[in-house]
């Protein structure tokens, strides 16, 4: 296989794994503002993804809106969705010592809206086909479909988004008080389920970028929400909880890893490399890798 | 009544089984310092956990201008006037010495002011100006101490509870936030204190309870406590009473 190996080649591969790893690093940052107030691993996240690629599905093919356009309805709707999960879902959960209680009620949540899911729009992959889903740009010979870069564009934008928000405002500093450490947050005045919920919300919100990316890419069916959910994972611990570069890094390094172990080795070996890559990471670098010493204490 | 600004009526406080506060009763008076002195595990810091809505009381009531607040949040209480500097002050590490006093005018009823209290602040505590954009927790602990004394005035409160302000700090820092404690209380703000260095919290003291394994065992104001004897012995040791 070697022999086909070109400069082209390795850069056409790192050039696919950046593109791939963008969607797990908006669903990695979503992952980290989650667990960052409520200190669980929203297991959910990726079915989330999914159900919101379905709406976009949904829009497309029952209305025809385009699935770009449609940003301007999935993104309040998965705001509000985000609020309201925690809302319906977690306040009471939240408020407990034991978080494992909050940890299954997300297990619960995805397995709920997996098998919804599978009832509405069946097992079948979906995919949404447009004038624009197949095209792509050869610049210097290398290819990057229009979609992909579209997904890219989203997932930086909104990940600064997201960074601007944390940094300007004062519910965003908030946040970022009572990730580091609740009960002082709540002795300023800082309200727990306030900043919970604009966790899940501003969470939930990137899940429903990522759903629009996804739609746009991949063909998707319900399960594959949970193997989302896992990449996201292995993100965060590759880029660090609690950092949102970090997270989106993270997910960039999972593109890369998996756009070269599928190459390499073979597709069925891609996820055991990641696998493998999250369990080392852990036990060697449980920080992340993008943390710097500095914030080790 | 009086003008009692908190008063604290048969508070028992009990983390899970073990009961860490007996039958407390005390009161504060508007624009006083009210010292709370103790040896570890008296009960002094569950005591301020329970005032501040961190911990909830199994018995008693604590009424702040005459209103029960034992049924309150942490969040609430603090936007009703009194504000908690925790042991180990517990500054928010990440974020800068600005965002940090932001945070600290967090409550509704605190923001239209932050500008003025963002002044008083800085006035109180000149060396915040200069670190301004600094991450709270690369400050030394003096400054971290005064950042968490800042923060907690940015909610403009009329009752200041301190837990251990001195605690680790140099000679020097002691005397600086024993010297701000005292210029605060000047500004109208009445404090709670609770404190090893039980003979400079005595000196600044106007009343003062000690309490012993979670209940309080002798009250008075700080000069009697200064000359009691028993105090003496216990807490501030041979070398403060020979002199």
């Amino acid at each position: 296989m070697l022999e086909y190996l070109s400069f082209g080649l390795i850069i056409q591969l790192l050039v696919n794994g950046i593109l791939f790893g963008t969607m797990y690093g908006i669903a990695a940052i979503g992952l980290s503002l989650i667990f960052g107030t409520m200190r669980i691993i929203f297991l959910a996240q990726g079915t989330t993804i999914i159900f919101l690629a379905y709406i976009c599905y949904w829009l497309f093919t029952l209305f025809g809106v385009d699935p770009y356009l449609s940003l301007i309805l999935v993104v309040p709707i998965s705001l509000l969705l985000g609020a309201g999960f925690y809302h319906a879902l977690f306040k009471e959960a939240a408020a407990l010592e034991d978080k494992n209680i909050s940890l299954l009620i997300a297990v619960g949540l995805m397995f709920l809206v997996e098998n919804l899911m599978t009832v509405i729009w069946t097992a079948n992959p979906r995919s949404i086909l447009t004038t624009y889903t197949s095209l792509v740009f050869r610049p210097m010979g290398i290819n990057i479909p229009f979609t992909r870069l579209i997904a890219l564009l989203m997932a930086v934008l909104s990940a600064s988004g997201v960074l601007l928000f944390l940094k300007k405002t004062l519910i965003g500093m908030a946040v970022r008080a009572a990730s580091e450490d609740m009960v002082s947050a709540t002795l300023v005045g800082i309200s727990p389920h306030r900043v919970n919920a604009v966790a899940f919300a501003i969470g939930i919100g990137l899940a429903g970028i990522a759903g629009i990316g996804v739609a746009t890419i991949y063909p998707f069916d319900p399960v594959y929400g949970f193997i989302f959910a896992l990449k996201a994972l292995i993100s965060l611990a590759l880029g660090g909880i609690g950092n949102v570069y970090g997270a989106l890094l993270g997910g960039i390094l999972l593109g890369l890893i998996e756009s070269l172990a599928s190459f390499f080795l073979s597709g069925g070996w891609s996820d055991a490399i990641s696998y493998a890559v999250f369990l080392i990471v852990l036990m060697f670098r449980p920080e992340g890798l993008f943390v710097r010493a500095m914030l080790k204490t | 009544m009086e003008n009692h600004l908190l008063e604290v009526k048969g508070l028992d406080v009990l983390y899970g089984d073990v009961q860490a506060v007996w039958d407390v009763s005390l009161h504060v008076d508007e624009g006083t310092i009210v010292a709370l002195l103790g040896a570890n595990g008296a009960g002094k810091t569950t005591l301020l956990k329970t005032i501040s809505g961190i911990m909830h009381p199994k018995r008693g009531e604590i009424l702040f201008w005459g209103k029960p607040l034992s049924k309150l949040k942490p969040q609430e209480v603090v936007d009703i006037g009194i504000s908690h500097v925790p042991e180990g002050r517990r500054l928010f590490s990440k974020l800068t010495v600005l965002e940090n006093l932001k945070l600290g005018a967090y409550p509704p009823r605190t923001r239209p002011l932050f500008a003025q209290s963002l002044e008083r602040a800085y006035s109180l505590f000149p060396v915040l100006k200069a670190r301004n954009d600094q991450k709270a927790g690369s400050l030394s602990g003096g400054e971290q101490q005064m950042l968490a004394i800042a923060r907690a005035i940015m909610a403009c409160p009329n009752l200041l509870m301190l837990d251990e302000p001195s605690l680790g700090l140099s000679p020097l820092f002691v005397k600086a936030i024993f010297e701000l404690i005292y210029a605060l209380n000047h500004q109208k703000v009445t404090v709670l204190l609770v404190e090893q260095n039980v003979h400079q919290a005595l000196k600044i003291a106007h009343q003062a309870y000690v309490l012993k394994t979670g209940k309080i065992v002798m009250g008075g104001s700080g000069d009697e406590l200064l000359a009691d004897p028993e105090v003496q012995k216990a807490y501030i040791g041979e070398r403060w009473s020979k002199r």
